[in-house]
């Protein structure tokens, strides 16, 4: 018809649309590590190079997990999106210093294979895998999981600390000041000391996209207003609330651990709800059980999610609030 | 400030050709017409093997319910005419195929308008659009006579969409640097064909100088207004147009009539303006001609009918490392399996992509729950949980979830992460439901 064609190779058939976005899940999952690294550079300035370790173990253990896990039952490998390293570190981070090392690959067994890859994998479970296997370690282990050394005290002169948090729910002061609290110098888990860093590293997920604010601004303010209006032991409430914000595993949790995809809401409202939820029951917690609730309050709350998506679905365009007269 | 719209996506806009001006194809050997460019019913054709056909003559028409006449493109010889795969890939379409013999012999039909703008009624508009058969250059194909027709009475304004939001398409950017007036003069003869007295061009604001053009040519007519959109992805699609330019969403199942508004593109609007005042019916447009692998991306003024091997030779020939050729912009347009498939009355862009656009390489991985997808649908729909629902085949909770108010418009699968084709699971979906929709229909109709 028109002459001898130019080119006869076939061409390719896809389904709009053919372009995509650049980012990927291993590169929102490295977005997650390399904002990790600055509370983990703190903790083993804090804890010393075995903090390090502790986090190369886990992260490796829940690797290789992974990757036996998909490769025995003849599922495609998933190692490569990189979620198995951040639940390794994540892992990490909430473990005290002293732990021996094969209790963060138990802990690595129980989030990847029973938590995560029982359920289908990525996507499909319904906890949160990282504070899942640390509550099934405190539980198990409640000892070596409390064993909270002071900082600097690394090495042969290890030296038990209660946490600041120990402190508070018995309504005194800790002895730590405020500042030393906020800049991540007190005993505690590995990851969870440094409000600083963890906030960089925070405000950096929330200025890449990778997570939204609703989540962790919904928890931190809601921790921030109750503490503030029921403070303990006669402590005056803005003192004992910045003291509240500032110790434990608040940050991290609320950051890194609620926003996780998973297990947690996907729409506006969803979010603000399950963190304002997460708040609610990391506070009781605190005040009526043990020393910390965040892992409890965000595993609870994760049961919540498929819930909230459904309580909040958007009103689809053409039904909302701007509808045209006709 | 800019208006726009709730959710959308940023792609890189890739408008390589924004500084490419509109050039002249040259008259190609062959052209072979469609006699389908529209929504509606075919044309049927009304030359036989051997006619002589002069430029602008009809050469296909059906003349009940809604349909467009087809014209001849270039003056020639009928050398056949052929069944052919659809360009949708649904089912088959005749062509007429035209040998050319170069001597541009216009019809004897092509008259402009005997009448002042002033002195015409509307219905007299909407008969030479029709005769013109022009249908909606941006995309949908939709009757631009049956649009107008659906409008009188009901809509209070019209709207130029010149938003032109897909990545890498220029030609209505460059038609409104260009020919200005052509659009211009459109809007007033839509105007004066609906009995209004506003009409709002919409421009995303990467076309500041386009708005700029229209504004200075505008003048003091009061009529006529350029607004600025923000540059988002889908802005030029009509619910969201309507969202960001007024403020209401348009309601499941209406037309932007029913609400008060008539849009039309640029484009349509430019040859609405021909068909009036040279009488010339649609029979070429402008295409932007990209992609990493094409040789020279250009605009272009094309026949109908002009088979992409001719277009891609004129423009430098695709490179060795073709992959896919795309109908459209690259978020909605349609891939095309064969150089011999035509430019239509809607092709406003013709795509060469390379393999460094392959889609399917990065293969699908698990939804991770990240709700991007939730973000960013224009339509506030919950499109992770439409395609599980529509992968597990649940229809029931899909249409719970809305299935059938997505516009396909692919910002879910765009900015997935995990590289799961959502809109294509909900595209499957949404096409059994409306087919079950038409055979229950159908046979309830029998009973009675």
């Amino acid at each position: 018809m028109t002459g001898e064609p130019q080119t006869r190779k076939f061409l390719k058939m896809s389904a709009s649309p053919h372009v995509h976005s650049p980012v990927t899940t291993t590169f929102l999952m490295l977005d997650v590590i390399l904002a990790l690294v600055p509370a983990l550079i703190w903790s083993v300035y804090v804890f010393g190079w075995r903090a390090l370790t502790l986090a190369a173990v886990s992260a490796a253990a829940c690797v290789v997990f992974e990757f036996l896990y998909r490769r025995l039952t003849h599922k495609p490998d998933s190692i490569g999106d990189l979620s198995a390293v951040v639940t390794g570190i994540l892992l990490a981070f909430c473990l005290p210093v002293n732990i021996p090392l094969w209790m963060p690959v138990v802990g690595a067994f129980f989030a990847i294979v029973i938590v995560k890859q029982l359920y289908g994998g990525i996507g499909k479970n319904v906890v949160n895998p990282a504070l899942a296997a640390r509550v099934f370690l405190f539980l198990s282990f409640s000892g070596e999981m409390t064993g909270f050394t002071a900082p600097h005290t690394h090495g042969v002169d290890a030296v038990a600390s209660a946490t600041p948090l120990a402190s508070l729910q018995k309504g005194i002061l800790p002895e730590t000041e405020l500042f030393d609290l906020f800049l991540g110098e007190m005993p505690g888990c590995i990851g969870e000391v440094s409000v600083t860093l963890l906030l960089l590293g925070g405000i950096y997920l929330l200025c890449r996209k990778v997570i939204a604010w609703h989540i962790p601004v919904a928890y931190i303010a809601t921790v921030a207003l109750i503490t503030y209006l029921f403070p303990t032991g006669g402590i005056d409430g803005f003192t004992f609330m910045q003291y509240e914000l500032c110790s434990g595993g608040l940050i991290l949790g609320a950051f890194f651990m609620a926003t996780d995809y998973v297990t947690s809401p996907v729409t506006s409202r969803g979010r603000i709800i399950y963190g304002i939820g997460c708040g609610l029951i990391t506070v009781f917690i605190r005040y009526f059980g043990y020393p910390e609730g965040v892992s409890f309050a965000i595993l609870i709350m994760n049961l919540f999610t498929l819930a909230l998506d459904k309580l909040t679905k958007p009103v689809k365009f053409g039904g909302g609030k701007t509808v045209a007269k006709q | 400030m800019a208006k726009t719209f709730k959710g959308g996506i940023h792609v890189p806009s890739s408008k390589n050709t924004r500084n490419s001006p509109i050039v002249e194809f040259p008259a190609p050997k062959t052209v072979s017409i469609p006699m389908q460019q529209h929504i509606g019913a075919p044309a049927s054709p009304l030359v036989a093997k051997g006619a002589h056909v002069c430029v602008g003559e009809v050469i296909g028409r059906f003349d009940s319910g809604l349909s467009c006449p087809v014209h001849a493109s270039i003056s020639g010889t009928v050398k056949d005419i052929e069944m052919r795969p659809s360009y949708t890939g649904y089912g088959k379409t005749a062509h007429i195929v035209i040998e050319n013999d170069f001597q541009n012999e216009v019809s004897p039909d092509v008259k402009p308008c005997p009448k002042k703008l002033d002195d015409v009624t509307p219905d007299e508009i909407i008969e030479i659009v029709k005769n013109a058969g022009i249908s909606g250059m941006g995309g949908a194909a939709f009757p631009t006579y049956a649009k107008i027709a659906s409008g009188i009475g009901k809509a209070k304004e019209v709207i130029i969409n010149c938003a032109e939001c897909e990545p890498y398409i220029t030609a209505n950017h460059r038609l409104m640097l260009e020919e200005p007036d052509r659009i211009l003069g459109g809007a007033r003869i839509l105007l004066k064909a609906l009995g209004l007295t506003h009409a709002i061009l919409a421009v995303e604001d990467n076309k500041k100088d386009a708005a700029a053009v229209l504004t200075e040519k505008i003048g003091g007519d009061s009529s006529l207004e350029v607004v600025l959109l923000k540059t988002k992805y889908p802005q030029g699609d009509e619910r969201q147009l309507m969202y960001a330019l007024k403020g209401v969403e348009l309601p499941a199942g209406k037309l932007p009539a029913d609400v008060g508004c008539v849009i039309f593109n640029a484009e349509t609007a430019a040859a609405v303006h021909t068909a009036f005042t040279t009488g010339m019916p649609l029979i070429n447009r402008v295409v932007t001609v990209d992609g990493d692998a094409i040789g020279e991306p250009k605009n272009i003024r094309v026949p109908l009918g002009t088979s992409y091997e001719d277009v891609f030779a004129f423009c430098g020939g695709v490179k060795e490392n073709a992959a896919r050729v795309i109908n459209g912009g690259p978020m909605m347009g349609a891939a095309q399996w064969d150089y011999n498939a035509v430019i239509m009355k809607n092709t406003s862009a013709l795509l060469v992509l390379s393999d460094e656009h392959d889609t399917d390489k990065a293969a699908e991985a698990a939804c991770i729950h990240c709700g991007k997808c939730v973000g960013v649908c224009p339509m506030h729909l919950m499109p992770n949980y439409l395609a599980a629902f529509a992968k597990a085949d649940n229809d029931e909770m899909c249409e719970k979830f809305g299935v059938l108010s997505c516009v396909e418009c692919g910002c879910c699968t765009y900015i997935c992460p995990a590289r799961v084709p959502i809109v294509q699971h909900i595209r499957n979906k949404k096409a059994q439901i409306q087919a079950m929709r038409k055979k229950m229909a159908a046979s309830a109709a029998q009973k009675m």
